[in-house]
């Protein structure tokens, strides 16, 4: 007996012509939100962990401290002195009077070092201050 | 008679173009950092100068107070507990405000060491703001049936009244 290959007339194809249109779709989606980064970090820091964290949701208020395992301190695009932080963050208030101050702060710093610079930070008026964690998994 | 002359097809090749593309999206893909800045919030209390500042005096019923030494033991209102115990300790007591009014809410008071360990604070910080959100995630469940977070803004208006989250920083003592 003589069996017939059953195959459809159609043509099996996938049509890629649009696969481009696609891919231009995902870059202009992945360049449209790449930050590249503005600050460069010169402290060394490994942020502690915790549960109960939550998002901010307006990163254009955000004002970064970093604080580094040997305890420098880093604001903007520079270390400064522990005593130039209330200065720098009193004209920081006063460009954008809702600054919320995110302390990346090492986990291994002294609380006294870490209550100093909210003392600054109360005497700046910058008052929402934000504890930078990671999530504890 | 004049024969038209056939035009060779111009076409630009785009089969490559796909290829050009993911060389590009990969690109971008490595290049981006979707950095989401989460933390733990807090709003730091005005500056009063030492000598202009008041003391009020609170219902010891109202307030816990959680002490953390330099070796991280963890004090609550005088009982010695481990920073893992800090949410199960203050979790009913802030169940226990939840009917009165805005005056008699808990307040949970944190202060450390200047020897403490960032971390432990961080660790201990976490316990109490976890805390208060299962209470608000639980009283928002019962009312509404609901997580906190999936409710509208007016019901976390609500809730909010009704546990609000007093994390009050002791002011630091003059050092000798």
């Amino acid at each position: 007996m003589h069996f017939e290959k059953r195959r459809a007339s159609t043509k099996q194809e996938i049509p890629t012509s649009s696969m481009p249109d696609i891919v231009f779709m995902l870059l202009l989606f992945f360049m449209v939100t790449t930050t590249l980064r503005e600050v460069e970090v010169y402290v060394d820091y490994k942020l502690p962990e915790a549960q109960a964290i939550e998002k901010i949701e307006n990163k254009r208020l955000i004002s970064y401290i970093w604080v580094g395992r040997d305890k420098r301190i880093q604001i903007n695009d520079s270390i400064v002195q522990f005593d130039e932080i209330e200065k720098i963050m009193y004209s920081k208030r006063q460009a954008l009077p809702n600054v919320i101050v995110s302390l990346r702060i090492d986990q291994g710093i002294d609380m006294g070092l870490v209550t100093d610079i909210q003392q600054a930070l109360r005497k700046a008026y910058c008052l929402r201050i934000n504890y930078s964690a990671t999530l504890r998994i | 008679m004049l024969k038209k002359k056939k035009i060779p097809e111009a076409a630009i090749p785009t089969s490559s173009m796909a290829d050009i593309a993911f060389l590009l999206l990969l690109f971008f893909l490595v290049a981006t950092v979707i950095d989401v800045d989460t933390g733990l919030g807090l709003t730091l209390p005005e500056y009063v100068p030492p000598e202009e500042m008041v003391t009020v005096k609170v219902d010891p019923d109202r307030m816990a107070s959680v002490l953390i030494n330099e070796n991280g033991d963890v004090l609550i209102d005088g009982d010695f507990v481990s920073i893992l115990q800090i949410k199960n300790t203050i979790k009913p007591r802030i169940e226990k405000k939840i009917g009165l009014p805005s005056n008699k809410k808990m307040i949970v008071s944190l202060k450390t060491d200047r020897k403490t360990v960032y971390k432990q604070y961080i660790a201990a910080l976490d316990q109490i703001k976890l805390a208060f959100f299962e209470v608000r995630d639980e009283l928002s469940n019962s009312r509404f049936g609901k997580k906190f977070i999936d409710l509208n803004a007016e019901q976390q208006e609500v809730i909010k009244e009704e546990v609000p989250i007093i994390i009050s920083l002791a002011e630091p003592e003059v050092v000798k």
